[in-house]
């Protein structure tokens, strides 16, 4: 699931930081990525009850973009019908989760289960952790599919639309869906986990749904999966490699699998925008800016299992200092797509619109002294319990 | 120099009792009632902050240092009373002015302290207070 994210978590780095969300500072991923609750102009704290789900608070905007700029999608329709449909994979070609599972069927069914238990029993706690972190994000798709659905211009209006674009989000939603399934029954088959505690956050979660800012503006939309896709490529990327290290091979194909299939979404959202550079290079830009002002939100920040109320920061921690997704990886993604989108070599952009191309290209410079140096100040950190392992505890 | 920042001291027992014409006892106090006194006599209400602040070439050396973060014409004035946030510094930043101020004056600012800047005043006295304990 493309918008699935781990944070990158700043938690090992500890740098100084203020006027940020109150969940945290560059010690949690909010800095970069969970914050939904900062941005220049609004300054809003979370409101939070203990012991209850934390609720986005910010301002709410809508239809940020000029209502003329949806004629633009519109005519892009044949294009997206000839080059964004391709990246999709004709379901008898897909695989399913079926594929990497136990089969029910057979008889060798339990030895096979068997099997499965035991390699995961050689797979520390803190894998778990963040396996089932990314399991909780895919598992929220109703969300992601909703998110897609808000965008002027390329919505789906009536959930069988026949547009290209209704058809891309359908099918990518369709794909999606079975990364939470594969996850899902794996964890469950593992005996690792506390399965239950997972279903209440994936209830939560979904509950709470999640707003990344994007405004119904296909532009900050589109820029904002791009981000995501290839955010979740790198994180499953390394959960494959972890799991190989633990000697899990099946687990490291389904971790591989999934990477594989966010790579092509990937592929397909990046080719949106720099389509979308190529006929409205200022608006693009800027809501490129826009949208790294507002730092990329996870879409799983507000998860929550009814005891953690720092749930996302703590998993994010984890995630961080497994390397499965770090504050570099942040940095690294966002200068891949100032070089994907040919950002530096724009042209006859506006006042705004050259602003916005200054602060996108000196953005991963920034990030990357900020990370440093948060690097050479890291304390140790503490341990903390999870729900999802039955309150065994995991160092951040 | 005491430096006030703004918060108001409320006498609302005695407000709720006063009569118009009995409040001219009550205005030669220092401190003003918060929306209890009538619009024509509103004094900025005031709070006694008892820290003394900083040197003004510390504030000046904050001063430069916001200014070229923040790229801020010339004309633009900054002072000590000046806010991080009107300045048009968002967190990213905020963080990288307080960077800064380590670099330049050799100190390690610790997050929670870091978190309660919201001005140059502010900066500018969390740094001596820093200086002072080294």
């Amino acid at each position: 699931m493309a918008l699935r994210l781990n944070a990158v978590d700043f938690h090992r780095p500890k740098c100084p930081c203020f006027a940020l969300p109150t969940t945290a500072s560059l010690r949690s991923p909010s800095f970069f990525m969970a914050s939904t609750l900062r941005s220049a102009s609004k300054e809003v704290e979370t409101v939070k009850k203990p012991f209850s789900p934390q609720r986005e608070v910010h301002v709410q905007v809508t239809h940020s973009m000029p209502p003329q700029k949806i004629e633009i999608f519109k005519s892009m329709e044949n294009w997206a019908e000839n080059n964004l449909l391709i990246h999709l994979k004709p379901v008898e070609k897909c695989w399913q989760p079926q594929d990497f599972l136990p089969d029910p069927s057979s008889d060798a069914f339990h030895d096979q289960v068997t099997e499965l238990r035991e390699r995961a029993k050689e797979i520390p706690d803190e894998y778990f952790v963040v396996l089932v972190g990314d399991m909780i994000t895919e598992e929220a798709l109703p969300t992601y599919q909703t998110m897609l659905n808000t965008l002027d211009g390329v919505r789906d209006e009536t959930g069988a639309s026949p547009t290209p674009w209704a058809i891309w989000t359908r099918a990518w939603t369709a794909e999606e869906n079975r990364h939470g399934d594969l996850l899902n029954k794996y964890l469950y088959l593992s005996g690792r986990v506390d399965m239950r505690q997972i279903e209440k956050t994936i209830q939560y979660l979904i509950g709470s749904g999640m707003d990344p800012r994007t405004e119904n503006n296909p532009y900050l939309g589109f820029i904002y999966t791009s981000f995501q896709e290839r955010a979740t490529f790198v994180s499953h990327g390394n959960t494959a490699r972890l799991a190989r290290e633990h000697g899990d091979i099946k687990l490291a194909q389904i971790c591989g699998t999934i990477a594989s299939d966010e790579k092509r979404h990937e592929t397909a959202y990046t080719k949106i925008v720099e389509k979308l550079f190529e006929i409205d290079p200022n608006e693009t830009v800027i809501s490129f800016a826009d949208m790294m002002r507002k730092k990329i939100s996870m879409p799983a920040h507000l998860m929550y299992d009814g005891r953690d109320d720092n749930l996302f920061d703590h998993f994010s921690s984890v995630a961080q200092r497994l390397g499965v997704y770090t504050a570099k990886d942040y940095a690294d993604i966002l200068e891949h797509l100032v070089g994907r989108w040919k950002v530096e070599s724009l042209t006859g952009l506006s006042s705004d619109g050259a602003k916005a191309q200054d602060y996108v290209c000196g953005l991963p410079r920034r990030i990357r002294r900020l990370e440093e140096r948060a690097l050479g100040r890291a304390k140790q950190a503490q341990r903390v319990p999870f729900s999802w392992i039955y309150d065994r505890d995991v160092q951040l | 120099m005491a430096s006030f920042a703004a918060s108001p001291v409320s006498f609302s027992a005695v407000s709720c009792t006063v009569k118009p014409n009995q409040v001219s006892n009550l205005r030669r106090a220092s401190l003003s009632f918060s929306g209890k006194s009538s619009p024509s006599r509103r004094i900025p209400a005031l709070r006694f902050r008892v820290a003394c602040s900083a040197k003004p070439e510390t504030v000046c050396k904050v001063v430069d240092i916001v200014r070229k973060q923040l790229a801020l014409p010339d004309d633009r004035d900054v002072s000590g009373e000046s806010t991080f946030a009107t300045l048009g510094a968002d967190s990213l930043d905020t963080v990288e002015i307080v960077m800064g101020l380590e670099e330049e004056f050799g100190i390690s600012v610790e997050e929670e302290s870091a978190q309660s800047i919201t001005t140059v005043q502010d900066a500018a006295d969390l740094i001596e207070k820093l200086l002072e304990k080294k």
